[in-house]
């Protein structure tokens, strides 16, 4: 579960979700760069980032709908995405 | 970054965690996403073969004017550059692959992960480790009508029998309902492995072949009774039949992914998926597994295995639903990927597929 709702937060627990659910190794959450692109660079599809969406998803209690999955591609936009729908909420 | 914000949290839906709770569910997950990495491309082998069959997609189109290049060289930097950008799976299909063994050997010896579409006549090298699909679509009275070639279904049980390689993928189309149970046993009696496709009409086609609504049930109804009839040999699940005979076609059910219908290339197969003809070079504006198919129509078992797939994030609404998914991704790994064995389905009751959040 997210520690804290802050960005700071939430960007690292969005690199927690994506080194756990693609079993990345050599990297942790404090050295995973929020700005790395995760397509062009870490090589991950549409199917991982199914999988991350539906884990966040599940975690922050919101919807990640599917059209928005191509707009995610740093842990950064993920993570505004989220906030984005945390404040929403709130 | 501006965000749909069209439907809210719903606190009824089950978690994706509740779903993986059950460890059955967990087990076929863990599963199949070992093949998440999975990145296809199509590739036209050669522009001959040795029958012509009507309705064929291959002599529809224009692709079949492309130059043939059989150098080995040209096939060999072809699959190198397909692995720098990311391709990891390839489909050789038309006309007849099986008349190019040596291009066959090259991509095999580059890309280990692959499958081959042949009418089965000539038999497929066994260096060649690919999935073999043949078609079939009748027993031989039918080939000989349909695709003018004498003792197709003995020809092609003989080529690929005990064969670990081979798939034999029997077409419903209108005419040839019935049919399926004699060409099934028969198969069946020689340990072959089965699955289904559905004719999908070519662009402009208006002939006998194509299916309506009434032909749709009936094929669908005859799939579930011959997957409860030979559970081990077929492989299929309910959710199968159910999206390939749905009145509605794949496009409009689950929006085809392939770069055709999908202008986005962001992500997934609109951004890497490819069509190359026999003269190794490609259009995106025609680029889908059976590029002159008419789309409406489209309910091909080929298409079905990246489209359905895709949509993982619609089948997570309820446990039938995800379980369907499961089986259909399994049917589609068992049907697609050497080595890779079918799991006993998880849903053995029809659901209907998710509301298209694209229509």
């Amino acid at each position: 579960m997210p520690e804290s709702n802050d960005k700071k937060g939430i960007i690292q627990h969005v690199a927690e979700v994506i080194i756990g659910e693609l079993k990345l190794e050599d990297i942790t959450a404090d050295t995973f760069n929020p700005d790395m692109d995760l397509v062009d660079e870490l090589g991950i599809d549409s199917m991982d980032l199914a999988t991350i969406a539906l884990v966040l998803q599940d975690e922050y209690k919101i919807v990640i709908d599917e059209d928005d999955y191509p707009k995610l591609k740093t842990i950064r936009l993920i993570a505004d995405y989220i906030d984005e729908k945390l404040t929403a909420k709130s | 970054m501006t965000i749909k914000n069209k439907d809210s949290y719903e606190p009824d839906r089950p978690k994706f965690s509740e779903l993986l709770a059950n460890p059955e569910v967990k087990a076929r997950w863990e599963k199949v996403r070992k093949y998440f990495f999975l990145r296809e491309s199509t590739y036209d082998m050669s522009n001959r073969c040795n029958i012509r069959c009507d309705g064929c997609y291959y002599f529809e189109g224009e692709k079949q004017f492309a130059e043939e290049n059989g150098s080995v060289e040209a096939w060999r930097n072809l699959m190198q550059a397909e692995k720098k950008r990311g391709i990891t799976y390839v489909v050789l299909a038309g006309a007849e692959p099986s008349l190019v063994p040596q291009l066959l050997d090259v991509c095999y010896s580059e890309m280990p992960l692959g499958s081959i579409a042949t009418n089965g006549f000539k038999k497929i090298p066994p260096s060649v480790g690919y999935k073999i699909h043949i078609s079939v679509w009748g027993n031989d009275e039918t080939s000989l009508r349909i695709r003018k070639a004498k003792n197709l279904l003995k020809k092609q049980i003989e080529n690929y029998k005990n064969d670990s390689r081979a798939v034999f993928v029997y077409t419903f189309t209108k005419e040839n309902i019935d049919e399926v149970n004699e060409v099934a046993a028969e198969l069946i009696a020689n340990n072959c492995k089965l699955t289904f496709n559905v004719f999908s009409s070519p662009v402009g086609y208006a002939g006998p072949l194509r299916h309506d609504e009434a032909s749709l049930k009936r094929t669908r109804e005859t799939m579930i009774a011959l997957l409860n009839r030979y559970p081990k040999n077929v492989l299929f699940s309910v959710y199968n039949a159910v999206a390939h005979t749905h009145s509605k076609g794949l496009h409009d059910l689950y929006s085809c992914s392939y770069p055709r219908c999908n202008p986005s290339q962001d992500i997934g197969l609109g951004r890497s998926f490819r069509q190359y003809r026999t003269d190794l070079n490609w259009d995106r504006a025609v680029a889908c597994c059976v590029p002159d198919t008419d789309c409406p129509d489209c309910r091909h078992y080929a298409a079905g295995s990246a489209v359905v797939t895709a949509r993982l994030y619609r089948h997570v609404n309820n446990s039938a639903s995800f379980k369907s998914w499961l089986d259909y991704v399994d049917t589609y790994l068992a049907v697609w990927v050497m080595g890779y064995e079918k799991g006993k389905n998880l849903c053995t009751v029809a659901i209907e597929p998710p509301p298209n959040a694209g229509s």
